[in-house]
C-alpha cells in the first residue's frame, strides 16, 4: 500500500515538473528569455578549414557586433561550433549533436560541400532552418529544401557566370582547367552543363591537384589548344603555380577564377611572378576584398577579436550569412518560433548586406538567395577594382 | 570466473548496447551505430595486422569498396540492399585476396608503401570513374528499408549492425584460437619458421587479407546505409589513420581488444567535439600519451590489472603475465623490418 | 615540349628528392618512418616566414635560424616518440610519429593558419623567368635544383668526414657492434632524427617561394617523398634522389603525352609494379632473412 501510495505521488510529483519544464519551454528549443543559441558546423581542423573555421570566426564578430548594440529582441546570439572535419559521417553527426543534443534553434553553416549535402537529409528531417555560408553544391538548395537557405552562390551560377563573362570578353577559344575534388566537381559539373546549353564545347579540359607545385604538362597542352581563355575551378594555391607558369611559357589567355581567389591583391603575392597576373579576373560571392576601406569595420573586429589573424575573404562569407541570419532573426519578432524563421528567411526580398554586391532575395520556391556575384581585378601594381556584378538567372 | 573478466564484461557492453536505443537520443545512436562499424573494422585489421603482421595500409580502401560496392548496385542495377549488401562485401573480400599477391613478395615497410600506393589508386578510381563512381560529388543511396518489421531505419540498421558484430567477434575470437589462428601468429613473428613448420605463406597470408576485406566490407556496407551517401573523402588515409590508431588502442593481437579500442576512439572522437579549435591537437597528443603509457593497448593494461583478460596468442611485448610486469616490452629485436 | 617536361619533372622531382633524403636518414639509422617528416617540412617553413617576413630577419639568417628550429623539432620528435618505444611495434612507432604529425598541424593551424589561406614566401632570386638555352626557367626553381644537390653533398660529407657521420653510419650498418665499440646509439638516434629534419627545414625554406605555405602541406610532400625513398631503396641516399627525381619525371611525362588526370596517380602505378617485380627498390640492397 505504502509503496503504491508513494509511487502514485512520486507520478504525481514528476507530471507536475514535466508540466512546469513544459512551461519553461514555452519557447523555442535554444531560446530562453535572453539567449538565442546558433549553432554552425564545418571543418575546424584539416584543410577544409578556409571554409569552416575562417567562416565562424566572421560569424563570431558579427554576433559580438549585435550583442554589444544589446541583442536581437533583447536575446544575445550565442554560437555553438561543431567540427565536421569535411567528412559526410561528421557533419551528420555534428548536425545530429546540434540538434539533438546542444538543441540549437537555428543554425548557419556548411563550408565542405559533400559533408554539408550529406548532412541535408538530416536538417531537412528536423526542420530547422539553415543559412549556408560556404558551401557551393547545387544539391543543398536543389530541389528547393523546407528550411535550408544559401547566401553564397551556389556552384552553378558562378560557374555560369564564369562562361558568361569569357564570351562578353570576346573569347572565342575557352579551356577549362579544374581541381577533382568534391569542391571543384561540384563547380566543373554545372560548367560543363553550361557550356553545353551555349552550344559549345572547352577547347581543353585539364586537371590541376589542390597540392600541384608544377603545372608545365597542362599549360602546355591548354597552350596546343589554342585557348584564348581558361576558366580556372582552382583553389590559390594551384592556380598560382599555374599562372606562374603560364607566364613561364608565354601563354597568355584570360583567366577567369571563382570565389576561391577572392583576393586578387593576395594572389598577385602568391604568384609572385611580375606581371604574370595581369590578364587575371575572378568572380567572387563578396564585393570586397580585405584590403578594400569599406571592409576596415570588419577587419579591425577580426584582428581585435582573433589577434594575430587577418581579415580574409573567408572570414567576409561569415560575415555576410550571419547578417542575413540575425536580419531573418529581427523579422521573426520576439517570440521567435522556427517555423517564423523559416517564414522570414522565405520572405527577404532586396535585402542589401554590405560585404555582398548584390542583394539577398529568397522566395517559397527558390532558396538560393545570393545570385550576383562581382567581377574584380587588380592591374599588377595597382589597387583592386570592382568590375561590376552580374546577376545570374 | 571473475566478476570484471573479459567475458563478464564483453556480455555486460552487449547488454548495454542491445537497450541502448531505449534511451539514447538520435545523435547518441549514430555514435553507437558507428562505434559498432568501426568494431567491424578494427576487428578485421586486427587479423591482418595484430595477427598475420602485416603492415597493410589497404583497409580504408577496401572499406571504401564495400561501400561503393553496396551503394552502386543499389543504384546502377536496382538491386535492393538485402543483395547488394552481401555482394558490396564478397567485392571487398574478392579485392582484400588480390592485394596479398604482393604481400607475398614484399614486407614490412615495402608492404605499407605497396598497400598505401593501392589506397592511393582506389581514391583516385572513385574520383575518376565518373561513369560508375560519379567521382568526387559521390552519390546518394536508397534508404534501406525494414519492413515488414515495425522499426524505423536508424534502429534497424542499428540492430543490424550489432548482431552482425556480435557473430563476426565470435566468429574472429574461434578463428584466432584454431589452427588458422596459430599459422597467423607464426606467420607473423617469423616467415622462414613458419614455413619451416608447413606452413603455407600463400594460403595464410591471402586468408588474412581477404578475412580483413570481408570484415571492411560489411561494415562498409553498413556505413553506406547509415549515412544515405557515399563519397570519396570517407575513405582517405586519415580513415586509415583512424582505424590503426583503434587497433593499437585497442590491443594488437586481442579481438577483445578490437572492440575496445573501436569505442574508445570514436567516443574520444565525439568528446573532442568540445575542446573547439584544438582537436587535431588533442587527438595527437592523446594517441602519442597513449601509446608511450599503456603499450599492448587497453587489453594489455587490464590484463595486467584485471584477472580474468588473459588471452591466448595476444601479441607478445604486452604483458601476457600478469602481475610483475614492470618492464612492458622483453627485448623484440626484430619488431622492426 | 619534351625539354619542358623534362625539365618540370626534375626541378618537382628535386624537391620530392629533398624529402626522401630526410626519411631515408631517420630510417637508415633507425629503422622507422617519420610520419611527421612532413609536418616537420611544413612547420620550419612557417618558422621561416615568420621570422623572415613578420620579423624582417635577413634570408641568409633565417635559413640557418629554420633549419636550427628543425633540428630541434626533430630531435624532440625523438625524444617524445622513438626513444621511450624503442622496442615497440613498428605499427606503435609509426602511430606516434602520425600523432605527432596531428599536433604540429593543429598548431600551426592555429598559430598560422588565420593570417590568409597559402601564404607567400618572396623568392631569393629575380622573379622574372629567364632563358637558358631555348628554355624559359623561372630562376627560384634553379634555386632548388642548386639547393638540393648542394644538401646533399653536404650531408654526403657529413656522413662521410665527420665524427658524427661516421658513428651514424655505423650505428645503421649494425647498431649492437655501435653499442659494443661504445658509441651511444641513442644519442645517434636523436642526431639522425634532428638531422633528417634539418634537411626538411632547409627543403621548406628553398622550396616556400614556389609552393606557398600553408598548414595541410606536409601531406602531400609526405606521401611523395615516402614513395620516391621507398622507391631508391629506402636505405639509399643516392637512391633516394634518384627515386625523387623518377617520380617528378613519370609524373611531368604522364600528365603532357597522356592526360593531366594521370599526374596524381601515375607514380603510384609505377609503385606497385616496382615493388611486385624489385621488392627492395632501384638501389636498395636484399637483405637475408634471418632465420
Amino acid at each position: 500500500m505504502v509503496l503504491q501510495r508513494s509511487l502514485k505521488i512520486g507520478a504525481a510529483g514528476l507530471f507536475m515538473a514535466a508540466a512546469a519544464m513544459q512551461a519553461a519551454q514555452a519557447q523555442a528549443p535554444g531560446v530562453t528569455a535572453d539567449t538565442i543559441k546558433i549553432g554552425t558546423f564545418g571543418a575546424l581542423t584539416g584543410p577544409g578549414y578556409l571554409y569552416g573555421k575562417l567562416p565562424m570566426n566572421g560569424i563570431d564578430v558579427v554576433f559580438d557586433e549585435i550583442n554589444a548594440q544589446g541583442g536581437i529582441h533583447g536575446r544575445k546570439l550565442q554560437l555553438v561550433r561543431e567540427d565536421d572535419r569535411c567528412d559526410p559521417a561528421a557533419a551528420i553527426g555534428a548536425v545530429k549533436k546540434l540538434i539533438h543534443q546542444d538543441a540549437v534553434f537555428a543554425m548557419i553553416g556548411g563550408g565542405c560541400s559533400n559533408a554539408t549535402f550529406a548532412a541535408r537529409d538530416t536538417i531537412d528531417e528536423a526542420k530547422i532552418p539553415l543559412v549556408v555560408m560556404a558551401s557551393v553544391h547545387d544539391g543543398i538548395t536543389t530541389p528547393t529544401p523546407p528550411t535550408i537557405f544559401s547566401a553564397a552562390t551556389t556552384s552553378s551560377i558562378e560557374s555560369q557566370a564564369q562562361l558568361e563573362f569569357a564570351i562578353a570578353q570576346g573569347a572565342k577559344r575557352i579551356a577549362v582547367i579544374s581541381m577533382r575534388d568534391s569542391w571543384g566537381r561540384a563547380r566543373y559539373n554545372p560548367m560543363i552543363e553550361a557550356f553545353k546549353k551555349k552550344g559549345i564545347k572547352p577547347v581543353a579540359d585539364e586537371e590541376l591537384s589542390p597540392d600541384a607545385n608544377d603545372a608545365t604538362a597542362q599549360v602546355l597542352r591548354l597552350k596546343m589548344s589554342n585557348a584564348d581563355a581558361v576558366l580556372m575551378v582552382l583553389y590559390p594555391k594551384p592556380a598560382a603555380v599555374f599562372v606562374r607558369d603560364s607566364q613561364k611559357l608565354a601563354f597568355k589567355p584570360l583567366f577567369i577564377g571563382q570565389t576561391g581567389i577572392a583576393d586578387p591583391a593576395a594572389f598577385e603575392d602568391q604568384v609572385a611572378s611580375p606581371g604574370a597576373t595581369a590578364n587575371f579576373r575572378t568572380i567572387s560571392m563578396v564585393g570586397m576584398t580585405p584590403q578594400d576601406p569599406a571592409a576596415e569595420k570588419w577587419r579591425k573586429a577580426i584582428e581585435a577579436k582573433f589577434p594575430g589573424d587577418r581579415l580574409s575573404v573567408y572570414n567576409l562569407f561569415g560575415i555576410g550569412s550571419a547578417q542575413v541570419m540575425a536580419e531573418a532573426l529581427r523579422r521573426a519578432g520576439p517570440e521567435p518560433t522556427r517555423e517564423k524563421l523559416v517564414a522570414a528567411l522565405n520572405g527577404l526580398k532586396d535585402f542589401k548586406v554590405d560585404v555582398y554586391p548584390g542583394p539577398i532575395s529568397c522566395s517559397e520556391t527558390d532558396h538560393r538567395c545570393h545570385k550576383t556575384p562581382a567581377w574584380l581585378a587588380k592591374e599588377p601594381g595597382g589597387p583592386v577594382k570592382v568590375l561590376g556584378a552580374t546577376k545570374v538567372e | 570466473m571473475n566478476l570484471f573478466g573479459r567475458r563478464n564484461v564483453l556480455l555486460a557492453l552487449f547488454a548495454l548496447a542491445a537497450i541502448a536505443p531505449h534511451f539514447v537520443n538520435t545523435y547518441h545512436l549514430f555514435v553507437c551505430n558507428l562505434i559498432l562499424v568501426y568494431v567491424l573494422l578494427s576487428i578485421g585489421l586486427n587479423i591482418l595486422v595484430g595477427y598475420a603482421g602485416q603492415l597493410a595500409f589497404a583497409n580504408a580502401a577496401m572499406f571504401g569498396i564495400g561501400a561503393y560496392g553496396t551503394g552502386l548496385l543499389q543504384v546502377h542495377f536496382g538491386l535492393p540492399f538485402w543483395l547488394a549488401f552481401p555482394l558490396g562485401a564478397v567485392i571487398a573480400t574478392s579485392v582484400g585476396l588480390a592485394i596479398s599477391l604482393p604481400a607475398l613478395r614484399v614486407s614490412g615497410l615495402y608492404l605499407a608503401l605497396s598497400s598505401l600506393a593501392f589506397a592511393q589508386f582506389t581514391q583516385w578510381v572513385f574520383l575518376h570513374w565518373e561513369k560508375v563512381t560519379f567521382g568526387a560529388g559521390g552519390f546518394k543511396t536508397p534508404t534501406v528499408s525494414f519492413a515488414p518489421l515495425p522499426v524505423s531505419k536508424p534502429i534497424g540498421l542499428y540492430y543490424l549492425t550489432l548482431i552482425l558484430a556480435a557473430v563476426l567477434f565470435l566468429l574472429a575470437q574461434n578463428l584466432v584460437r584454431s589452427r588458422i589462428g596459430r599459422a597467423f601468429v607464426a606467420v607473423r613473428d617469423g616467415e622462414v619458421a613458419a614455413e619451416s613448420l608447413g606452413i603455407d605463406l600463400l594460403r595464410y597470408k591471402a586468408l588474412a587479407f581477404g578475412l580483413s576485406g570481408f570484415y571492411a566490407g560489411i561494415a562498409g556496407g553498413i556505413y553506406s546505409a547509415m549515412l544515405n551517401f557515399v563519397s570519396p573523402e570517407g575513405y582517405d588515409l586519415f580513415q586509415m589513420v583512424l582505424q590503426k590508431a583503434m587497433v593499437v588502442v585497442g590491443g594488437l593481437g586481442s579481438v577483445a581488444g578490437s572492440v575496445l579500442g573501436a569505442g574508445a576512439i570514436v567516443a574520444l572522437l565525439e568528446a573532442l567535439r568540445e575542446v573547439k579549435g584544438i582537436q587535431e591537437i588533442a587527438f595527437g597528443a592523446i594517441l602519442v600519451v597513449f601509446i608511450l603509457f599503456m603499450p599492448g593497448g587497453l587489453v594489455g593494461f587490464l590484463k595486467r590489472k584485471v584477472p580474468g583478460w588473459e588471452e591466448p596468442l595476444h601479441r607478445k611485448g604486452a604483458g601476457s603475465a600478469p602481475a610483475p610486469a614492470a618492464a612492458p616490452a622483453p627485448a623484440a629485436g626484430e619488431a622492426r623490418p | 615540349m619534351l625539354s619542358y617536361l623534362l625539365l618540370s619533372g626534375v626541378t618537382t622531382g628535386a624537391l620530392y628528392a629533398l624529402v626522401a633524403l630526410g626519411i631515408v636518414v631517420v630510417n637508415k639509422a633507425t629503422g622507422v618512418i617519420n610520419f611527421a617528416h612532413g609536418e616537420l617540412f611544413m612547420f620550419s617553413g612557417f618558422i621561416a616566414w615568420s621570422l623572415h617576413v613578420q620579423m624582417g630577419v635577413a634570408y641568409p639568417l633565417a635559413l640557418p635560424l629554420a633549419v636550427a628550429a628543425g633540428f630541434a623539432l626533430g630531435a624532440l620528435t625523438d625524444r617524445i616518440a622513438f626513444r621511450p618505444l624503442i622496442k615497440a611495434d613498428v605499427i606503435s612507432l609509426v602511430l606516434a610519429t602520425v600523432g605527432i604529425a596531428f599536433v604540429l598541424r593543429g598548431v600551426a593551424r592555429i598559430v598560422w593558419g588565420g593570417k590568409g589561406d597559402y601564404l607567400s614566401f618572396p623568392p631569393i632570386t629575380s622573379p622574372e623567368p629567364i632563358m637558358i638555352g631555348q628554355i624559359m626557367v623561372i630562376p627560384q626553381q634553379l634555386a632548388v635544383l642548386g639547393g638540393a644537390i648542394l644538401v646533399m653533398l653536404l650531408f654526403a660529407a657529413f656522413f662521410r668526414l665527420t665524427r658524427a657521420g661516421k658513428m651514424m653510419q655505423a650505428t645503421a650498418d649494425n647498431s649492437k657492434a655501435a653499442t659494443l665499440v661504445g658509441i651511444q646509439t641513442a644519442r645517434i638516434y636523436t642526431l639522425s632524427f634532428g638531422t633528417g629534419a634539418a634537411i626538411a627545414a632547409a627543403a621548406a625554406v628553398l622550396m616556400a617561394p614556389l609552393t606557398l605555405l600553408y598548414p595541410d602541406m606536409g601531406f602531400a610532400f609526405f606521401i611523395k617523398g615516402f614513395a620516391a625513398a621507398v622507391l631508391g631503396g629506402l636505405t639509399s641516399l643516392p637512391g633516394a634522389v634518384l627515386g625523387g627525381l623518377s617520380i617528378g619525371i613519370i609524373e611531368a611525362l604522364a600528365g603532357g603525352y597522356i592526360h593531366s588526370s594521370f599526374i596524381e596517380v601515375s607514380a603510384f602505378i609505377v609503385i606497385m609494379f616496382v615493388l611486385v617485380v624489385r621488392p627492395t627498390g632501384l638501389l636498395g640492397f636484399s637483405r637475408l632473412r634471418r632465420v
